[in-house]
């Protein structure tokens, strides 16, 4: 299995498709069904296949990325948890101040460490629903201030640009519409992460205050509120443990004898009882106190913490998967390889053309030669004939070779041609057949036979459309591979 | 089972390297008008994760076939002994540079390689051909003439008489042109000439329409991402209080849209690699449609949404958010909120047609200010890329690995516009969720991809 975290993976993998791109597709195709074939069995998990495949071509600096990216991550969460149970701690130790002179009012501690609490985890339940409704979408967006998982992303920011890169990828521009699920969670489980710590560090407060001073808890209010009524509404508030904890649950007694007054220097409404015994009975507010915090603050935090955190990691899982390159790495992965390329590099052969043969072209010649019908070129003799006349050209007469004609027949007809010491010779070919070395065999044979000095002319015949300049090319290139200055190409007709 | 080989033989520059080019998706096959290029036989085998399903081999052209067959004829006495003289032949002149190429094509053929016997049906037959296609009737081996057509003039019909007189199946095929469907109809011709060689090309045949839908996918998903990213994409600077606010906004507006313009060309090198295609010429007067920049007006008229389409789309999106007001009161307002929305929205979308993206000024989280263009709030640029990347998509699809010219296709305007009014709805939707980076449902790429996927396959069957 996978060594680093979810997040650690998703930025490496962010970096590694995007270094990917660099690589021949032919070469990602054949690494990563290698891979593949060895992961099949997590085929059907395509967040874990891709986290076993980064793992399989451990890519070093996405990976030192990544650590940088999942330090950070960890130093953002060490750091909220430390201010949220500072927060809890100080706000805790704020509210249940007594100095031996003025009780506390339970109502004033409810108010401050549980009812906003509430209050926030309603904002939370908003801000988690699915924001199809652009009403709850712009609730979201304006409260998002209350969150303090933004302090994290405030707190990045004053990082390092090389530190942040990994994780800031997650709430920045690109690929927004993939990974704004993932932040989005990810600031969520931050924000609860303080809100847990908060909840810790007053509890711990509350503790650390009950165990080491004497707290005297009262309630008070100018309200018409008689002692049943306070009595009612806290019992219906401690409902969720007055089962399992009844002692948490403060009784009507308690209730009416710490009903404070603050005329004068004050005054309770059990100020009869005996002061030691009044002390003990004011302080019995406190597990109350902790059970509402307990009850409405710290349980449903970890609640939503555990949401949050799943949650987190569900969309880190689909990211992984659908992030731009990662669906295409799924299926280099998972689909069979197919290749029809070749399996070698290419040998070409080089013509190195001697640049003083088969140039330059006469435009005028004044020869009187026979022409040799290369392959049956020459079909409309008459009219070729007076083509070539006007290359100054006068033709003697039309001889066979190549073709049908055998090698031995071709060698003949060389012998016999330069035997009666012709001022040239000319060989018609089809231009856009390219010069075969049957070709260049005849051409030497006619050089050797005829001796140097004597122009050789081959002549291309064009189709209809006349010869064209790449077969043009194609002869002059090929023909220059004899080296014989005295050997021209010619096009009869036009050149196109 | 034996592996299906065929040889591609021929004349030299008739268009053998072109076919194997074509058939085996591979542009770095060396493709020249001097004859003689190739000068050793190269292997193209398909695979299947290294399971060979068939094999073509290109070979050089035969340079002196008469006195081949010459010698041939001289050391042969019945019918009955010709296979072996051609063997005979190629063992005797292995190291003969005389017929070095002869001694190269013929060697799969005498291991058991079927003949694919390729000329040009552009250009007129000619008698020189007849002594290549005598060696090749004298080793026995099941063969196949291919009518390859290089140029404009058809003379296919002199050489079907030809062909026919040597070869038993003769096909016509155009290497440069010929689609995705030619070229699996000429595979499964191949398994004609020899029953045994039948159900492996079928299997080719079959792995290779899949290869070929997985490719569709994959460019459909390169595609949706490109989409999704450029309509999400936000350029962000800090303002500095000295420096003057047009001058940076100028700067950043032109930032966004080299960024955009850059992610469109990764866009369509990525596509370009899925179909094998490494090295394509883009920047050619042919493909000034798709080189013209992204920005500029003849784009967007020709990718664009028409000017009764932008308003219809801005409507549509309009009409959608006052039918929450028509909701909200349970529809007592007669849609009335969905009506005024529709004015709203088309008159909104007309007015702000040339707005790429919002600018703004935001506070930034350490203090000051900052100027941020994006998300891209215009409803036509969207459709601008999408036209751009599905045509691009096509042309790179429909060409073949022979073809060595620019990218060139001249598209009718109806292949650039989303026509079809419903389809153009399904878009604007996700685009539209997209503007808004709504992301609660990370299946909107997914989604897109789909939705694109069935275009291109549509326009392929079209």
């Amino acid at each position: 299995m996978t060594h680093t975290s979810l997040l650690g993976n998703l930025i490496e993998l962010i970096e590694v498709l995007d270094a990917d791109f660099a690589i021949d597709l032919e070469k990602r195709k054949q690494r990563d069904r290698g891979i593949g074939r060895k992961l099949q069995r997590y085929r059907n998990k395509p967040a874990t296949q891709i986290r076993v495949w980064l793992q399989e071509i451990n890519p070093a600096t996405a990976r030192n990325n990544a650590l940088r990216g999942t330090r950070l991550y960890h130093a953002l969460c060490l750091g909220l948890v430390i201010a949220g149970l500072l927060t809890g701690w100080g706000l805790a130790s704020t509210v249940l101040f007594y100095d031996g002179n003025q009780p506390i009012n339970i109502v004033n501690a409810v108010v401050v460490l549980v009812l906003p609490q509430i209050l926030l985890l309603l904002v939370w339940l908003v801000s988690a629903l699915p924001m199809r409704l652009p009403l709850l979408s712009n609730i979201g967006t304006t409260l998002g201030f209350l969150n303090p998982g933004r302090l994290a992303g405030h707190l990045a920011g004053l990082f390092g640009e090389q530190e942040t890169r990994g994780l800031a990828t997650l709430w920045g521009p690109d690929n927004v519409a993939i990974l704004s699920a993932s932040a989005r969670w990810l600031f969520s489980f931050w924000s609860q992460l303080f809100a847990f710590s908060f909840n810790i560090g007053a509890l711990v407060a509350a503790f650390f205050l009950v165990s080491f001073s004497d707290l005297a808890f009262v309630w008070s209010t100018t309200l018409d509120i008689s002692n049943a009524t306070f009595h009612q509404l806290i019992t219906t508030l401690s409902t969720p443990w007055s089962s399992f904890f009844p002692d948490a649950v403060p009784g009507s007694e308690l209730i009416a004898n710490s009903r404070y007054y603050r005329l004068e220097e004050g005054s309770l409404a059990g100020a009869a009882i005996p002061s030691p015994q009044l002390a003990i009975d004011l302080g019995q507010w406190w597990p109350f106190l902790i059970a509402a915090i307990t009850c409405y603050g710290l349980l449903p935090r970890l609640l939503t913490l555990g949401i949050s955190w799943s949650r987190f990691r569900h969309h880190l899982r689909k990211a992984l998967c659908n992030l731009p390159g990662a669906p295409e790495l799924l299926a280099r992965m998972n689909s069979p390889l197919v290749t029809t390329l070749a399996v070698q590099s290419e040998e070409t052969g080089e013509i190195t053309a001697d640049n003083t043969a088969a140039g330059p072209d006469a435009t005028r010649y004044a020869v009187r030669c026979q022409i040799v019908d290369w392959s049956g070129a020459c079909t409309r003799p008459d009219e070729i004939t007076i083509q070539l006349g006007t290359m100054g050209i006068e033709v003697l007469k039309f001889l066979r070779a190549g073709g049908r004609m055998t090698t031995e027949q071709d060698q003949e007809l060389a012998a016999s041609l330069c035997r009666r010491k012709p001022e040239g010779v000319g060989i018609m070919v089809r231009a856009w057949e390219p010069p075969l070395l049957d070709f260049l065999d005849f051409v030497r044979d006619i050089r050797r036979q005829c001796g140097r000095g004597k122009p050789v002319i081959v002549l291309l015949r064009g189709e209809q459309d006349g010869v064209s300049e790449a077969d043009r090319n194609t002869w002059q290139l090929t023909l220059a591979r004899l080296g014989d200055p005295d050997l021209h190409v010619e096009a009869i007709g036009q050149t196109t | 089972m034996t592996v299906p080989v065929f040889a591609i033989v021929g004349h030299p520059n008739k268009g053998k390297s072109s076919i194997v080019s074509t058939l085996s998706q591979d542009e770095s096959v060396a493709i020249s008008p001097i004859p003689g290029t190739t000068v050793e036989n190269r292997r193209y085998p398909m695979t299947v994760d290294a399971e060979i399903l068939y094999e073509l081999i290109d070979t050089p052209g035969f340079q002196r076939a008469r006195a081949a067959l010459e010698w041939m004829r001289s050391h042969t006495g019945s019918a009955v002994e010709r296979a072996a003289t051609v063997r005979r032949f190629v063992e005797e002149h292995q190291d003969d540079p005389l017929f070095s190429a002869e001694c190269r094509l013929l060697a799969p053929i005498l291991e058991g390689a079927g003949i694919l016997y390729v000329v040009d049906g552009s250009r007129a037959f000619g008698e020189d051909y007849e002594a290549e296609m005598e060696i090749l009737r004298w080793t026995g081996q099941p063969s196949l003439a291919l009518i390859n057509m290089i140029g404009a003039s058809d003379y296919s019909d002199d050489w079907q008489q030809a062909l026919g007189q040597y070869f038993r199946i003769v096909r016509v095929f155009d290497a440069m042109t010929a689609d995705f469907d030619r070229r699996v109809q000429l595979l499964l011709a191949f398994g004609e000439i020899r029953e045994e060689w039948r159900s492996a090309l079928e299997t080719a045949v079959r792995i290779l329409r899949e290869e070929q839908s997985r490719r569709r996918m994959l460019a459909a998903r390169v595609i949706a991402e490109l989409l999704a990213r450029m309509i999400t994409h936000v350029q962000r600077r800090r303002l500095a209080p000295d420096k003057p606010m047009d001058t940076v906004r100028e700067v950043l507006l032109q930032t966004y849209k080299q960024d955009l313009a850059s992610m469109e060309q990764r866009c369509r090198d990525e596509v370009e690699q899925i179909y094998n295609h490494r090295d394509l010429e883009r920047h050619e007067p042919r493909v000034q449609l798709l080189d013209a920049d992204l920005f500029s007006r003849q784009t967007w008229l020709l990718f664009g949404l028409t000017r009764q389409q932008l308003i219809a789309t801005g409507a549509l999106g309009g009409a959608a958010a006052g039918s929450m007001i028509d909701l909200a009161v349970h529809g007592m307002s007669l849609l009335l909120g969905s009506g005024l929305g529709a004015v709203a929205g088309g008159v909104s979308a007309w007015l702000t047609s040339d707005r790429i993206a919002n600018i703004k000024v935001p506070g930034h989280s350490l203090g000051g200010k900052e100027l941020r263009i994006g998300p891209m709030r215009n409803i036509n640029l969207p459709y601008v890329v999408l036209g751009r990347a599905l045509l691009h998509q096509r042309m790179v699809e429909e060409r073949t690995h022979a073809y060595r010219g620019p990218l060139e296709l001249a598209p009718r305007p109806e292949q650039l516009h989303l026509a079809d009014a419903t389809i153009r709805r399904q878009f604007e939707k996700l685009f539209s969720r997209l503007r808004k980076q709504e992301a609660w449902r990370d299946d909107l790429v997914t989604s897109l991809a789909n939705l694109i996927e069935t275009r291109l396959r549509t326009a392929t069957s079209h």
